[in-house]
C-alpha cells in the first residue's frame, strides 16, 4: 500500500485517537506526526499478517503510551493552561467536553473507546490492545456508561 | 438509550476539527526527527572520545616512565569506554522496541527496558567511579613521587577527598535522581499494564 494513500486515509483517524489520549491539539498533532513517521519508516516491514488499519492503530496507540514518559519531562502544569483553550473556541462545547472526558479516563480505556468511536471492529480492537474480544466488549460497555454518566452530571444532554 | 448515546458520542467524536498537514512537510521532518534523537548520543560520544584522545596524547608527549602511570591511563580510558558502551547500549534498546505489537506487549517491553536501564545505571555508575578513581590514583603516582613529601601528601589528600566526596555525595545523588525518575516510570507503566489485566 502506498504511503500517500495511507496518510490520506488515516491521518484524521489517528489524529482523533491522539487527541482523545491527550486532549491537547498541539501535542496530538505531534503524536500523529510521530506515528506517521514510524509508519513511513516501517512500512516495508509490514507483512499483511494483520489488516493495515490494525497495524497503524497499534503504532499510534503505542506511541501514545510512550507519551507517558514524555509527560514526566514536561509536566502539564508548567504549560500555560489557557493555551489550548484559546485555539479551540470555535469547537462546539459538546465535542470539547467529550474529548476532555475521554482524556481523563485511564490510559488504556482512552485507547479502547477512541478506537470504538472510530468504528474499529471489536475483534480488531482486541488485536490492537492485546485483550480478548469479550474483555474489550465489557470494557467498552463500562466506559460508555461512565461517559454517559459524566454527560448527565454536566447537563450536556 | 445506550444505542442512542453511542451514535451521539460517535457523532461528536468525528466532529473534532482536524487539519491534515502536507505530507511533504511531514516527510521533511523525518530527518530532523532522527537528528534530534541522535544529537545527545553523539555529543556524549565525542566528548568522552576527545578526552581519551587527549589522555593518549599526554602519554605520547610526556612519555611516562613508570608502569603505574601507564596502567592508570589505561584504566581511565577503560572507565570512559565502559561508560560509553553502557550509554550507547541503553540508547539502542529504545530503538529496538517493536512499535507494531499489541499495547499489552509494548507496555511490558517498556517496563523491561526501564528495569534494565535501572540496573545498568546503578551498577555501571559505581564501576565507572571505582575504575576512574583507581586509574587516577595510579596515574598521579609518578608525578607525586617527584614532589616533596608535603606536596605529594597534599596532592593525594585533595584527590582522595574529591573521590570520597564523589563516591559518598555525588554518586548517590546522581543514582537517586535517575532512580526516582525510572522508578516512577516503571510504576506508571505497570499501572497502565494492570488497567488491561483488571
Amino acid at each position: 500500500m502506498e504511503f500517500e494513500t495511507i496518510y490520506k486515509t488515516y491521518w484524521d483517524r489517528i489524529f482523533r485517537l491522539c487527541m482523545g489520549f491527550v486532549n491537547d491539539y498541539d501535542i496530538a498533532q505531534d503524536l500523529a506526526q510521530e506515528t506517521f513517521i514510524i509508519v513511513w519508516q516501517k512500512l516495508e516491514t509490514f507483512r499483511n499478517e494483520s489488516a493495515i488499519g490494525t497495524w497503524i492503530f497499534r503504532i499510534a496507540s503505542n506511541n501514545c503510551l510512550r507519551q507517558i514518559e514524555k509527560d514526566k519531562r514536561f509536566p502539564k502544569s508548567d504549560l500555560p493552561a489557557h493555551l489550548s483553550e484559546e485555539k479551540q473556541t470555535s469547537i462546539e462545547p459538546h465535542i470539547q467536553f467529550l474529548y476532555k472526558c475521554i482524556a481523563e479516563l485511564p490510559e488504556t480505556d482512552r485507547i479502547i473507546i477512541s478506537l470504538e468511536l472510530e468504528d474499529v471492529k471489536q475483534s480488531e480492537i482486541a488485536k490492537i490492545v492485546g485483550l480478548s474480544e469479550a474483555n474489550v466488549r465489557v470494557k467498552i460497555y463500562r466506559i460508555k456508561e461512565k461517559l454517559t454518566q459524566k454527560f448527565k452530571e454536566n447537563g450536556q444532554r | 438509550m445506550d444505542n442512542d448515546n453511542n451514535i451521539y458520542f460517535k457523532d461528536l467524536w468525528k466532529k473534532q476539527t482536524v487539519s491534515q498537514p502536507d505530507m511533504q512537510d511531514l516527510l521533511s521532518r523525518v530527518s530532523v526527527f532522527k537528528k534530534v534523537a541522535l544529537r545527545s548520543l553523539w555529543m556524549t560520544n565525542i566528548m568522552l572520545l576527545a578526552t581519551s584522545i587527549f589522555i593518549i596524547f599526554i602519554w605520547i608527549y610526556y612519555q611516562p616512565q613508570l608502569i603505574s602511570t601507564k596502567i592508570g591511563i589505561i584504566l581511565i580510558i577503560l572507565a570512559m569506554m565502559i561508560y560509553l558502551l553502557v550509554y550507547n547500549k541503553l540508547f539502542g534498546k529504545y530503538k529496538d522496541i517493536d512499535a507494531t505489537t499489541t499495547n499489552h506487549d509494548y507496555l511490558q517491553k517498556l517496563v523491561l527496558i526501564k528495569k534494565k536501564q535501572q540496573f545498568l545505571q546503578t551498577n555501571m555508575m559505581s564501576l565507572y567511579f571505582v575504575i576512574l578513581s583507581a586509574g587516577l590514583g595510579l596515574y598521579m603516582y609518578e608525578y607525586a613521587s617527584r614532589m616533596t613529601f608535603l606536596g605529594a601528601g597534599l596532592t593525594y589528600g585533595i584527590t582522595f577527598l574529591w573521590i570520597l566526596f564523589s563516591w559518598f555525595f555525588i554518586r548517590p545523588k546522581q543514582i537517586k535522581k535517575q532512580q526516582d525518575k525510572i522508578n516512577n516510570l516503571i510504576q506508571r507503566f505497570e499501572e497502565v499494564t494492570h488497567q488491561l489485566e483488571s
